[in-house]
């Protein structure tokens, strides 16, 4: 395997350098877009998403991967829809990207409908809900998505853990909505009940009476299905409130504020698993350099917009070398010819709807880091 | 057991709903002006008491530094965009705009400041410990009761018994009155920003160590306090604040029988039943035309 | 670029459709509506709903959406012959805040927060319009035409009756005029003409959900009605231009840092209605000390 790797990426060097040879490639400059929340209640996650797809244009412009520097245009999409569409068309139309890095389940379903009429690559990154599969073939998705979170958890949490009745706290939207499918059917093969769900609203910002009904259901282990400020409010104020046992959530969660707060002690939580260890070369340079650079850990996220980024440099790096002009449609062409990546976190191929498959990790928050309990593979 | 629980949530909820709705009603009360940006004045507070805590300058100065921060910023606002407004007539309509753009403005100079993510007061105070078997409460529940009990008792001795207590009232009433009577509108009015503002504090900081701050909750806070101010009566403090506790209550026990998303529906549900069938609110004296 | 622009004169015509029906009862008839959004989410909804499970045609989907809007209207109708003033204010609020719940609840219909994606383009006689240089003139002529039923409804009888209602109900009343029925018919009209935008902007956008009918949408069509100018008939669309215009215009603004822009754009919004209201209150339109505005 490795070895037709080696070939391939010898190929593509010898027919870069042919490409170049011949004078077909005329040097450009390359931007893409980025619709992230860079103001509002999610802008938290807008520095998030930036630092791992900065550092990806670091790497790129420095290896000289693309014929041209490599920049992104970076829109506030604030974690809404209509921002985020206005935005889309300010890239589509005005700085003619032919790629666009997207965030949050709602922003991501609001501009698909642009990506698909213009022909423009959509890449989630951090959005989790299961729908964002089926957005059209110009919608990828590099993130593992929820329903496969719970999958991995459940099973292994009932087994291992003893832990048997759940009682689930999900935000009242599709996302919330579909773990709660996937938490039924999971706890119900695997042994598990679900003895009571709470949903609450977008806005809500009050959990102690959320709490008292977690208490008076007496469970084994709480599972959080919501984001942002919200997932961290839910933490903190139901261990306030007197609810002490096993909090369960997913990678949403983890972020640097939320793994900060003394609340989240304990929590186990799901993620795509990155093995940041790995000797693996793009692996080892992005951990490196990601320390080097922010003073800090990388995450999922970081990760997965700096993969977003690479996938790019790849895609465009291969359409450069054939002499093709870099657009969303020869960008899904190439991705449906090339099958498999070489990116953080090892070598990873895509669904075909567009979703990559990543292992997913069972992880437990201990002294302010994250633990890997096992990982689990599909 | 529930019930009882959600009960006492209920309270402490409806405190502090009912410190920032009275700070709102005595301000619209007495000068009839639509301070959305009371919401602005609560996320100051809130946000000084958080830099002074984490700067580890201690509770004293904090709770003085949110102070501060919240009487200035309401003078302000009264001087500079309230007074310069009304002097050419503008309406309740024109006040509202402004304020609401105010909040707008300090919801995102906050979020610059401090970030836009959410943050907390720490305090062991919020953790509750079970008072009996599956009743849990935490300090800062009492906390909430007693100072709301403090701040109320203070302000009702302040309003029956001093000179200028009585002239906010008459405000309230009658602002040619007070002008016949020689007092200076343009004062009183003052006094009661800076009355109104004092009162978002201890609501402000109890917030930032029980449910978190960011900067995008002011509107809430405002919300929740106009809904309190109508239901308790326009120009009547202690309407505003039992409709503030019923509020609350009604909030926190609405989870006994419906999913925790209406639980916002019922506050303005029942904000809207009193507009249809009894728009003097609880306690209100006149009329609403 | 001109497809950018496109989109903003779109946008531009939507809000116009929105503050012009706002001004329509605020401007004429003194009823201040914080839920104007709802009409335009019920109409957005109903309009959508309409195409996605009858027919994409637009004489289908409009009067759809335009007389749910107008049947819900009637529960703003209520509180509006009650009380006015701060009051009704309060009362539209309640109604703002109800209808969100109610959007993100109902979700065989809404979406919920997830909202209704690919809705189909308008259908006009045949034609699928979809591409902006299309969409911008199925726009405007909503938005002329709205305003022409405005400008007809102003100048009649029915105007003058609307304006004697908001300058003192009671005088109006003793003059004879049925004052509730007078008031209702102009917020169902008010509400039937937003839904209009409503169903347009599902269509262009192709994807709705609750966050673009909450509070928030509703405070901004005020504000283009007022920074525009009350009572005027140019004002809600030199208010909306403005406003829709004015966060495009600082993203072009290189030196501002990127991850501030947002914040940036706010905070010049809410200082502008601001300073607007402090040194201007009749808006841009009106004139300095405007007597509707200065109503109380």
């Amino acid at each position: 395997m490795k070895k037709i790797r080696n070939l391939l990426a010898t190929l593509s060097v010898a027919a870069c350098a042919f490409a170049f040879g011949s004078g077909s490639a005329a040097a450009q400059d390359h931007t893409i877009g980025a619709l992230f929340p860079l103001s509002g209640p999610n802008a938290v996650y807008g520095d998030v998403f930036m630092s791992g797809s900065d550092l990806a244009v670091e790497h790129i412009n420095a290896d000289k991967m693309l014929s041209g520097p490599l920049s992104i245009a970076y829109e506030d999409s604030q974690g809404k829809p209509q921002p985020a569409v206005v935005g889309m068309t300010k890239l589509v139309n005005v700085t003619h990207v032919p790629y666009v890095l997207s965030a949050f389940t709602g922003v991501s379903k609001a501009i698909s409908t642009l990506a698909m009429r213009n022909e423009v690559v959509a890449v989630n990154g951090g959005g989790v809900g299961p729908d964002l599969a089926s957005l059209g073939k110009y919608f990828w998705n590099v993130i593992p998505l929820v329903n496969l979170e719970v999958r991995a958890a459940m099973p292994y949490l009932v087994k291992e853990k003893g832990i048997k009745r759940v009682v689930l706290i999900y935000i009242d939207d599709p996302f919330g909505n579909s773990i709660l499918d996937e938490l039924k059917s999971t706890l119900d093969k695997a042994g598990g009940e679900l003895v009571d769900t709470l949903s609450v609203p977008v806005t809500a910002q009050q959990f102690s009476g959320i709490a008292a009904k977690v208490r008076a259901a007496k469970p084994d282990a709480v599972y959080i299905a919501s984001y942002g400020a919200q997932q961290i409010q839910i933490v903190k104020q139901l261990r306030d409130n007197g609810v002490s046992q096993q909090f369960i959530t997913y990678s949403g969660y983890l972020v640097p504020d939320a793994l900060a707060l003394p609340e989240s002690e304990g929590l186990i939580a799901t993620g795509q698993g990155v093995n940041y260890k790995s000797d693996d070369p793009v692996t080892k340079r992005f951990v490196t350099d990601y320390e080097a650079k922010y003073k800090r850990a990388p995450t999922a996220y970081n990760v997965n917009y700096y993969n977003a980024v690479l996938i790019y440099g790849i895609l465009a790096h291969a359409l450069e070398a054939e002499g093709k002009e870099v657009t969303g449609a020869n960008l899904l062409a190439k991705r449906e010819e090339m099958k498999s990546f070489n990116l953080v976190g090892g070598t990873v191929s895509f669904q075909s709807n567009g979703t990559l498959l990543f292992p997913i990790q069972v992880k437990v928050v201990k002294n302010g880091k994250t633990e890997v309990l096992t990982t689990v593979s599909f | 057991m529930l019930a009882l629980q959600l009960t006492i949530t209920g309270l402490q909820t409806g405190a502090l709903y009912a410190l920032t709705a009275v700070g709102f009603s005595l301000i619209f009360g007495s000068t009839r002006i639509f301070h959305f940006a009371h919401g602005a004045t609560f996320i100051i507070a809130a946000y000084l008491f958080y830099f002074m805590d984490i700067s580890g300058y201690g509770l004293f100065l904090g709770i003085v530094a949110a102070t501060a921060g919240a009487i200035a910023f309401g003078l302000l606002l009264n001087r500079f965009v309230y007074v310069p407004i009304q002097r050419d007539e503008g309406s309740f309509f024109t006040v509202f705009v402004a304020s609401f753009g105010i909040g707008i403005v300090v919801e995102n100079v906050v979020g610059m400041i401090f970030g836009r993510g959410f943050v907390t007061i720490q305090t062991p105070l919020s953790f509750s410990t079970e008072v009996m078997d599956g009743l849990f409460i935490a300090p800062l529940s009492w906390i909430s009761i007693l100072c709301a009990a403090a701040f109320f008792g203070i302000l009702w001795c302040f309003l029956k018994f001093s000179h200028m207590g009585m002239s906010l009232r008459a405000l309230a009433d009658n602002p040619e009155l007070v002008r016949v009577f020689g007092l200076n509108p343009r004062f009183i009015s003052a006094c009661a920003f800076t009355i109104g503002s004092i009162l978002v504090v201890p609501a402000a900081i109890i917030s930032g160590a029980t449910s978190g701050l960011n900067p995008a909750m002011g509107h809430h806070v405002m919300l929740i306090s106009l809904a309190a101010t109508i239901v308790g009566g326009i120009g009547s403090v202690t309407g505003t604040l039992l409709a503030g506790l019923v509020l609350g209550l009604a909030e926190s026990l609405a989870l006994l029988y419906v999913d925790s998303q209406w639980t916002e529906a019922v506050t303005f549900a029942i904000l809207f039943l009193f507009i249809m069938l009894r728009p003097s609110g609880l306690l209100g004296r006149s009329a609403a035309h | 670029m001109e497809a950018y622009l496109l989109n903003l004169v779109i946008l531009i015509s939507i809000y116009s459709i929105l503050a012009s029906t706002l001004n329509f009862i605020m401007g004429y008839a003194g009823i201040y509506s914080l839920a104007h959004a709802v009409f335009f989410g019920v109409g957005a909804y109903a309009g959508t709903y309409a195409a996605m499970h009858v027919n994409a045609s637009i004489f289908i989907s409009l009067p759809v959406a335009m007389v749910a809007g107008a049947v819900l209207s009637l529960i703003l109708a209520l509180p509006a012959l009650r009380v006015r003033g701060e009051y009704f204010v309060a009362a539209s609020l309640g109604l703002q805040v109800l209808a969100v719940t109610i959007f993100s609840e109902w979700k065989s219909v809404t979406g919920g927060i997830g909202g209704l994606v690919g809705i189909p383009p308008v259908n006009v006689a045949g034609l699928d319009i979809f591409k902006p240089g299309q969409f911008v003139f199925l726009t405007l002529a909503a938005l002329v035409i709205v305003l022409i039923i405005i400008n007809r409804l102003v100048h009649s009888s029915f105007g003058r009756s609307l304006r004697a209602i908001r300058d003192s109900e009671s005088a109006a009343a003793a003059f004879g005029k049925n004052v509730p029925l007078i008031k209702t018919i102009s917020v169902v009209i008010s509400a039937a003409l937003a839904a209009v935008a409503g169903v347009m902007y599902a269509s262009y956008l192709s994807f709705i959900n609750v966050e673009s009918f909450k509070l928030d949408t509703s405070v901004l069509i005020m504000a283009m009605v007022i920074i525009g100018g009350t009572g005027t008939q140019a004002g809600p669309i030199v208010g909306a231009a403005l406003l829709l215009l004015l966060p495009s215009l600082i993203s072009y603004l290189d030196f501002l840092p990127q991850t501030e822009i947002g914040a940036i754009q706010q905070i010049i919004y809410g200082l502008g209605m601001a300073l607007l209201m402090i040194y201007r209150p009749g808006g841009i339109i009106g004139r300095k000390k405007h007597s509707s505005a200065g109503k109380e």
